[in-house]
């Protein structure tokens, strides 16, 4: 069952006076399978960020329509868009976005906060997401007192404790090292193992090795896939080389 | 590098950074302009020829001297928040290639321009409101002297010493902090101070026990006289009471409360109690000089109007007719002229005399051991010393009592009648000096109204003594008094004549004597509290553009800190209106704490006001409560009005 529809996206920026009109998506057709771990990659400019931006509702399409668990999210009205956003989504940021006024504990909780969940249940949702991301004894500390990794796990574990439809993922590894990078992706596969759902944007061809599938936009429309079948990550991490390679010289790609 | 580089960097930099260098630059202009318009006031010479002119002239001193050491503090403390914000930007310079001397330099620049342009238009701005403010105290005061434009070359002067040594002092500061800080930490500067607070709980004993002192000694005090010697301890406690809990007091509260997990884990309190906890650590200091201010203006507001607008009854009280004499270690021979030349008077076809009372006395202060009462051997030490424990007694010979109560008492000897305004006198017999009397009978002055026990000591004993000569005995040393007393009525012009031409007679005649009237001192009067109400009204102001500009650039700094994290709240599923609420809330708790403060400061020093004022001749306790409502009312909506138009520039920033 398809968790998640994209159909004929489009999206136009116009800049402020109405002078010139971007084309950032053209026409951008696919769909994300219950469980499946999908990477989109591209170059700066390709249209990913705002692909994921209309993904997370946090953007308006110019035309076309995104379907989460068959809702329009265009058709949410802006009253009932964050609402939707907390209980279906979760994400994880680049930059981790934790707020250095909570810890990393209250950080974790403050979507659940906001939908007036009581304290115990907060508690038991997270004592198991905190022990498969390993920050169960940094709880207490706050986001400047521990490294980029522990943030962003953090940051994960916020994202997971909704027990949301989707992750989606913004280049979580791009500001860690590459042991905290290993590290984090080790931790994807294995809530996507566990049956989660993950959707991440990255430029990062070791991080999209690991998804099951990786998609190349370019121009603004899906321009290719890869399915990760029973490959390994290092052959994985090749085959994503070689169409990157290509992609950037401009060739015809043969599957 | 070329010439005029460094002046030119200086310029663009003050532009690019007017919306925290506007309101700076304002508020020096504006402090230029009341120091240099306060102090040419005081220059004025027509004040020094008006009857009570000298009181206006050092009320207006004193001001001068208030506005000078608030401006110290105030443009030192804008100045410094005003480094924290820029530390990055300097940081930058540095790094990209500007050595610390060439930073130097182009602050020199910019420190010099903001000086230049704050003095100058604030001196042209005094010198074109001089008139406007000169005539608007000349209003309240009613005091009619020629207006004239002058431009005092001292004032001018002081101004420039005052503010070119404020500017240089605040400049020499900041060069000190590029010069001690390296560039990585210029490039933080602003990003500091991200650690969660930790509760100091000395500090938070240290405010609760003083700010109840100062609770204590203002709610717990009787004696009118120590009133005005423990306001001021008072007045301390409760400063640094309100700086401990504002700083340590309500970090403590706050996390407390979010230790309780029921309450913390709530959508409202979640992100408004870990908010408020970082902004009361930054702001706490801002806060509580905020709140200080409030308090002083909303206090010296209340009552400069309080005593303007009850002057009359103050003046009533201090002068129960309109002329009195006065004379002290009488002898007979003089009153013989005294009694003469005010027949006189009374001959005038133009004023008609009334209410017309005069007896001998002798008013001692003494101390009091059971029945018997002695005349301090020093005074000077003892009514400061033991005030509270002293006994007013006022001795009056039964004749002169008789003769203006329309009585028929009889005393024999070594009898006394004791009259009291408050309490009754208990004993059977009195000592005196060593002169023992018997009380023929103590009461209350049932009749306290009337004009001859107005003019009695209050809250002392009234004692009739059978002759003056017992009276003589009794007062030992002391000798006795003439009193004389009487209400005129007629033409005011002539009645000041007239009585100017009797207190020169009788200056003549009998120099011991002295003659107040209500008329002349009227203006006295009027000078003084108009004085004082103008002062206040003109401190107010000042105290006002101080706390705007404050609220101000807390608002502005709080704006750009708080734009990312609300950026992330709503990247994380909180929707605007959730974040709008929270960010109201906070603000609004951030702006109504102060003067919610001073609010309950004013009214646990009510009643030690009251005392005061009191002993400043002003009883009207409901004309003062009126006042006080009326100032805080108004400042009240002032105080919202700019935290409105500051919370619009806060929104800007943080959408």
């Amino acid at each position: 069952m398809a968790i998640l529809q994209v159909n004929n996206l489009k999206k136009i920026y116009t800049t402020r006076f109405g002078g010139n009109q971007v084309q950032a998506l053209t026409n951008v057709n696919f769909s994300v399978e219950e469980g499946e771990y999908v990477a989109i990659m591209g170059e700066s400019g390709s249209g990913k960020t705002t692909l994921l931006n209309i993904l997370a509702s946090l953007d308006k399409p110019t035309g076309g329509q995104v379907l989460l668990n068959h809702k329009n999210i265009a058709e949410i009205k802006e009253k009932e868009i964050s609402a939707f956003r907390r209980k279906n989504l979760g994400f994880v940021f680049q930059d981790f976005n934790l707020l250095d006024t909570f810890s990393l504990q209250d950080n974790i909780f403050l979507p659940l906060v906001l939908s007036g969940k009581s304290f115990d249940e907060m508690n038991t949702r997270l004592q198991p997401i905190a022990r498969k991301l390993e920050i169960g004894d940094i709880l207490n500390k706050f986001p400047y007192e521990v490294s980029g990794g522990q943030k962003q796990r953090a940051a994960a574990a916020r994202a997971l404790i909704t027990h949301p439809k989707l992750v989606l993922a913004d280049e979580p590894t791009g500001s860690l090292d590459s042991k905290s990078s290993g590290h984090l992706l080790r931790i994807f596969s294995d809530i996507n193992t566990d049956g989660q759902t993950i959707v991440m944007v990255t430029h990062s061809t070791k991080a999209a090795s690991h998804a099951k599938r990786v998609m190349f936009i370019k121009d603004g429309e899906v321009f290719h896939q890869l399915y990760k079948g029973t490959m390994t990550n290092e052959q994985m991490f090749q085959k994503i080389s070689d169409t990157l390679s290509v992609l950037t010289t401009g060739g015809e790609v043969s599957e | 590098m070329s010439k005029g580089f460094f002046p030119k960097l200086a310029l663009i930099n003050i532009k690019k950074n007017k919306q925290s260098y506007l309101p700076y630059i304002i508020s020096c202009i504006c402090t230029v302009m009341m120091f240099y318009i306060m102090h040419s006031i005081s220059r004025n010479k027509g004040l020094f020829e008006m009857y009570g002119g000298d009181y206006i002239v050092s009320i207006l001193n004193m001001g001068a001297i208030i506005i000078a050491i608030f401006s110290i503090i105030f443009l030192f403390y804008t100045n410094s928040f005003l480094m924290k914000r820029r530390k990055k930007e300097l940081g930058l310079y540095n790094i990209l290639g500007l050595e610390k001397k060439h930073i130097g330099k182009m602050m020199l620049y910019e420190t010099a321009i903001i000086a230049f342009a704050s003095i100058a238009i604030g001196l042209l701005g005094g010198m074109l409101l001089y008139k406007f403010i000169f005539m608007l105290l000349l209003k309240i005061i009613s005091f009619q002297i020629p207006l004239t434009f002058s431009v005092p070359a001292s004032s001018v002067a002081f101004t420039i010493l005052l503010f070119g040594a404020i500017f240089t002092l605040s400049l020499l500061f900041n060069l000190g902090q590029v010069h001690l800080a390296n560039p990585v930490e210029l490039l933080k500067g602003s990003n500091q101070g991200e650690k969660e607070p930790r509760v100091k709980w000395p500090l938070v004993l240290i405010g609760v026990v003083s700010l109840g002192a100062g609770y204590a000694i203002a709610l717990f005090i009787e004696s009118p006289l120590e009133a005005l010697s423990s306001f001021f301890v008072a007045v301390i406690c409760v400063m640094i009471g309100t700086y401990a809990l504002f700083t340590a007091g309500s970090i403590a509260l706050l996390k407390m409360l979010k230790k309780n997990k029921k309450y913390y884990y709530k959508i409202n309190h979640f992100t408004s109690v870990s908010g408020m906890i970082y902004r009361m650590k930054q702001n706490a200091v801002g806060l509580s000089n905020i709140c200080i201010l409030c308090t002083a203006i909303l206090i010296m507001l209340s009552t400069t109007i309080s005593f303007y607008a009850g002057q009359e009854n103050v003046l009533r009280t201090r002068y129960p007719q309109d002329i009195i004499i006065r004379y002290n270690n009488a002898n007979d021979e003089n009153i013989a002229k005294i009694n003469e030349l005010i027949d006189t008077f009374k001959e005038n076809e133009e004023v008609s005399v009334s209410n017309a009372i005069s007896y001998r006395h002798s008013t001692l202060l003494t101390s009091r051991d059971a029945d018997s009462f002695a005349t301090y051997e020093d005074t000077e030490n003892s009514i400061y010393t033991s005030i509270s424990e002293s006994f007013l007694l006022t001795l009056i010979p039964l004749n002169d009592f008789n003769q203006m109560k329309g009585t028929s008492l009889t005393l024999d000897d070594g009898e006394v009648y004791i009259y009291s305004s408050k309490n009754i006198y208990e004993g059977s017999t009195i000592t005196i000096n060593g002169h023992a009397f018997n009380v023929k009978e103590a009461s209350l002055s049932s009749d306290s109204d009337d004009t001859m026990s107005k003019t009695f000591a209050q809250g002392s004993y009234n004692i009739i003594v059978k002759d003056i000569n017992i009276l003589n005995q009794a007062a030992a040393s002391a000798g006795f008094s003439y009193f004389i007393g009487f209400d005129v009525e007629g033409n005011q012009d002539t009645v000041i004549h007239l009585t100017d031409t009797l207190k020169s007679q009788l200056s003549e005649n009998v120099p011991e004597a002295y003659l107040e009237s209500l008329e002349s001192e009227r203006q006295s009067f009027l000078s003084l509290y108009g004085g004082l109400l103008f002062l206040g009204i003109f401190l107010g102001i000042l105290f006002m553009l101080a706390t705007t500009l404050i609220i101000y650039y807390k608002q502005v700094s709080e704006g750009y800190e708080d734009k990312e994290r609300f950026e992330i709240m709503q990247k994380v599923g909180m929707s605007k209106n959730e974040v709008k609420k929270s960010i109201k809330s906070q603000i609004v708790m951030i702006f109504t704490l102060p003067l919610a403060t001073a609010i309950i400061h004013i009214a646990f020093a009510f009643k030690i006001i009251t005392k005061i004022l009191a002993v400043l001749n002003l009883s009207d306790v409901p004309l003062f409560v009126i006042c006080t409502i009326i100032t805080i009312a108004v400042f009240s909506l002032i105080y919202g009005i700019v935290y409105s138009l500051t919370a619009k520039t806060y929104y800007k920033i943080v959408q």
